[in-house]
């Protein structure tokens, strides 16, 4: 009680100000700007979400909301094995995680399956 | 010139984008917004170690893991026409409620002259 009660007084004293702010910069960036990406195209396709700290993982996507945390069906982690010695990555194999949900802070990079391939280098002949 | 208003200004433009995590993404940049979080289409992805790569139709990723762009020198011509611009609106808006800042500076002259 005392603590809200605090807070109150303190929102009273610098009140106006702080108010307007917050409310002008959750109508611009929240709102607007958050939707740059647009999930609706991908419902029910096949995706891959890359996770910060190294995770990847490829599901249908079933759902979303506006801050982009994401509901993923049938979906499938792809393990990597660290090799520290050469300071490269290798996908092992892959483990079944079924319906997840993503949350978004942990979400570095977003893809749809369909139209992704691995190729050879496509930078040779541009440099020769 | 501010990093984000050249990013805004090089919608359209082919450039590369390295991660915190050493890969980098090549393609065209559809949108971005304040947080540089990046939309780009026609991307060909190189791994970490530059052995593999991959083609991706279009990615979505969260600004905060960029490391660097790669931006194509022609988008400083375009961002020197857009600020221009900027500056012009900015100057009559300044004027418009201008009072404030001139008084100011000159008050502050005549304190210091003084």
């Amino acid at each position: 009680m005392d603590q809200k009660d605090n807070k109150k007084s303190q929102n009273a004293k610098r009140g106006g100000r702080g108010g307007g702010r917050g409310g002008g910069r959750g109508g611009l960036h929240s709102q607007k700007k958050e939707a740059i990406l647009d999930l609706a195209k991908y419902l029910n396709k096949k995706i891959n979400v890359k996770f910060s700290g190294g995770r990847e993982v490829v599901g249908v996507l079933k759902g979303y909301d506006p801050l982009q945390n994401l509901v993923l069906d049938e979906c499938e982690e792809f393990l990597k094995i660290r090799d520290e010695e050469n300071n490269t990555t290798q996908e092992e194999s892959s483990r079944k995680l079924g319906l997840i949900v993503c949350r978004s802070t942990a979400i570095i990079l977003l893809c749809p399956i369909d139209g992704m391939e691995e190729i050879d280098n496509p930078f040779v002949q541009k440099s020769e | 010139m501010l990093p984000l208003g050249l990013l805004n200004a090089s919608a359209g433009q082919p450039m590369m984008v390295e991660l915190k995590s050493g890969e980098s993404y090549n393609g065209h940049l559809v949108n971005c917004d304040n947080w540089m979080n990046i939309n780009l289409k026609d991307v060909i992805c190189t791994s970490a170690d530059g052995d593999r790569f991959w083609k991706i139709s279009e990615a979505y990723i969260r600004g905060s893991v960029i490391k660097y762009l790669r931006i194509p020198e022609e988008v400083l011509d375009k961002v020197k026409e857009k600020s221009a611009n900027n500056s012009s609106n900015n100057n009559e808006r300044t004027s418009q409620r201008g009072g404030r800042g001139g008084q100011r500076g000159g008050r502050r002259g005549g304190s210091s002259r003084n």
